[in-house]
């Protein structure tokens, strides 16, 4: 490729929708490849979550017999939480990812070809939202494995499964924005505690009614309590509105606010190139 | 730093005729560490962080399932294990630290020294020390604003600070003798890993007589459930000497073990 045509391509790369799609799965597919190459860096989304909701339910098992307690045993409270965790931990390293691409120059690399400047970011979210699905197949498999029922049936187990991709839409999304406009793996994962916060300052773990004090007030205000909650309902309940409206809603909502924030620093970092 | 360490270690070839006093090797040592807190301290602000979080987490989560089980206030249970955890950060530090000496060279300058190998372990170990007074005294304040019970009186508080050390030594020499072998950043990450897995595989959430299943047959075993006894006593009742030789025998065990590891690691460096 000559000089005159990468500039060619980068100042009009192609716009048709269908080239977006394609060059979007491609990058989908070469962002799930990169996890799939990185064992040790995808482990830990999967060890974790589930190590903590090994220790939960054998801690806390006596909670589950408290007559208001959500769920029949806590194995079945906390396999909304083990999805949450998960997910959130991958979309993390996803975009851990994505800034070590910007820094090791590859990123460079893509904006000088005729790729699609929203399939750069939209790939890279496609991709977390894989390993969120092949998350919720492998938490659910080991879950049931062990005893834990989904109240819902098979429109819970979708239910929960589309909750998690759009989860990790929006968790990716956010990070994403944070990796292009710094390009530092170090800042992205500087902004763990920020996700540890948001998990731990939440009914994730345990259930909202048992908390007090500031705690339960700052749980309540978290919009991760309700994403969780709507989870544990197609875990624990008969099938409710309510479920779809804060599993699904909850994060389509921050996932468009989230996405935008994405393409506004991929739009920021174009422009001051 | 390096010149004061080489220059302290020469002073005191000078004095004893036949190489470098241990203990002021070891003390030319744990200024380095801390020289090195005060050169990054983004490296070392997580240590501090993360048991005040997780104190605060912890607490204000499970806090019903520990008052469930008899305790008036949850930081009562979580402060002796946030102290124990935050102590245990600083072996990561030692591990760090290690592995950018051998990088830059300066722990082969360090072998080389006429000193005795066992100073180059007990220096970093003091070092972590040193580095978890601060975690560990955040800890202790943050569970008093938070209304922690002290019912065993001020020799509640010496036991926190006596398991906190203790941990504080073995999860240092055990990192020491793991990055000894590894000499590279795995090294780090394998000693938080050993480390998690030993506080929380213990009664770190919940009293024994809680636990149901296979965590109730591994925490009973399992060394760290005596020493947070030790540390929790003061705080959940009487101090006594039956909840006390536990713990102070399985500190002495794991000292033991993890300072042999440190030292078998560092001669199988120097082959």
């Amino acid at each position: 490729m000559t000089a005159a045509t990468v500039a060619t391509n980068h100042v009009a790369p192609p716009r048709s929708f269908t080239t977006a799609v394609h060059h979007t799965l491609r990058l989908t597919q070469r962002s799930v490849l990169g996890r799939l190459r990185q064992p040790a860096a995808l482990a830990p989304s999967f060890i974790f979550p589930l190590f903590f909701a090994a220790l939960g339910s054998a801690s806390f098992q006596r909670m589950s017999k408290l007559p208001d307690f959500p769920a029949s045993s806590f194995l079945n409270y906390t396999a909304a939480g083990a999805i949450v965790q998960g997910v959130l931990f991958a979309a993390t390293s996803s975009a851990g990812d994505l800034a070590t691409d910007i820094e090791q120059g590859f990123f460079e690399r893509l904006l000088v070809s005729p790729v699609t400047r929203t399939a750069i970011v939209i790939g890279r979210l496609g991709s977390a939202m894989v390993v969120a699905i092949s998350q919720v197949f492998v938490f659910l498999g080991i879950f049931l494995a062990f005893g834990a029922r989904i109240e819902t049936g098979v429109v819970g187990f979708i239910g929960l499964t589309v909750s998690g991709a759009l989860l990790a839409l929006a968790m990716s999304g956010l990070m994403s924005g944070i990796a292009i406009r710094s390009g530092s793996p170090e800042v992205v994962q500087g902004s763990f505690p920020m996700v540890f916060a948001l998990l731990f300052l939440s009914s994730s773990f345990f259930p909202r009614q048992y908390m007090t004090g500031w705690y339960k007030t700052v749980a309540s205000w978290n919009p991760m309590s309700h994403v969780v909650e709507g989870m544990q309902g197609f875990m624990n309940q008969p099938l409710d509105v309510d479920q779809f409206l804060r599993a699904w809603l909850i994060p389509l909502g921050i996932a468009t606010i989230s996405i935008m924030f994405g393409l506004r620093a991929l739009s920021n970092r174009l422009a001051a190139q | 730093m390096n010149t004061s360490l080489v220059n302290d270690t020469s002073r005191s070839s000078v004095v004893d005729g036949h190489g470098g006093r241990p203990l002021s090797v070891s003390g030319a040592l744990v200024r380095r560490t801390l020289l090195r807190v005060r050169r990054m301290p983004a490296a070392f602000v997580p240590s501090i962080v993360m048991p005040v979080f997780q104190l605060i987490a912890f607490s204000g989560a499970f806090g019903a399932a520990v008052r469930l089980a008899g305790v008036k206030n949850a930081m009562d249970w979580y402060v002796p294990l946030n102290a124990v955890q935050g102590a245990s950060f600083g072996a990561m530090g030692v591990s760090f630290g290690l592995i950018n000496d051998m990088q830059t060279g300066f722990f082969d300058r360090l072998l080389m020294a006429p000193t005795k190998r066992w100073a180059l372990i007990v220096g970093p170990m003091a070092g972590s020390i040193a580095r978890a007074a601060l975690p560990v005294a955040l800890v202790i304040v943050i569970g008093f604003l938070g209304g922690m019970n002290v019912p065993g009186g001020p020799l509640a508080i010496f036991y926190v600070a006596v398991a906190a050390t203790g941990i504080a030594l073995v999860a240092s020499a055990f990192a020491l003798g793991l990055t000894y072998r590894m000499r590279n950043m795995g090294a780090a990450t394998l000693t938080q890993f050993a480390i998690f897995f030993t506080i929380f595989l213990s009664t770190s959430q919940v009293p024994l007589s809680n636990m149901a299943g296979w965590l109730h047959a591994v925490a009973r075993v399992n060394p760290m459930t005596n020493v947070l006894r030790l540390a929790r006593q003061g705080l959940l009742g009487d101090i006594t000497w039956n909840d006390t030789w536990g713990g102070l025998l399985a500190i002495a065990v794991m000292l033991f073990v993890s300072c042999w590891f440190a030292l078998s690691g560092l001669k199988s460096l120097e082959k």
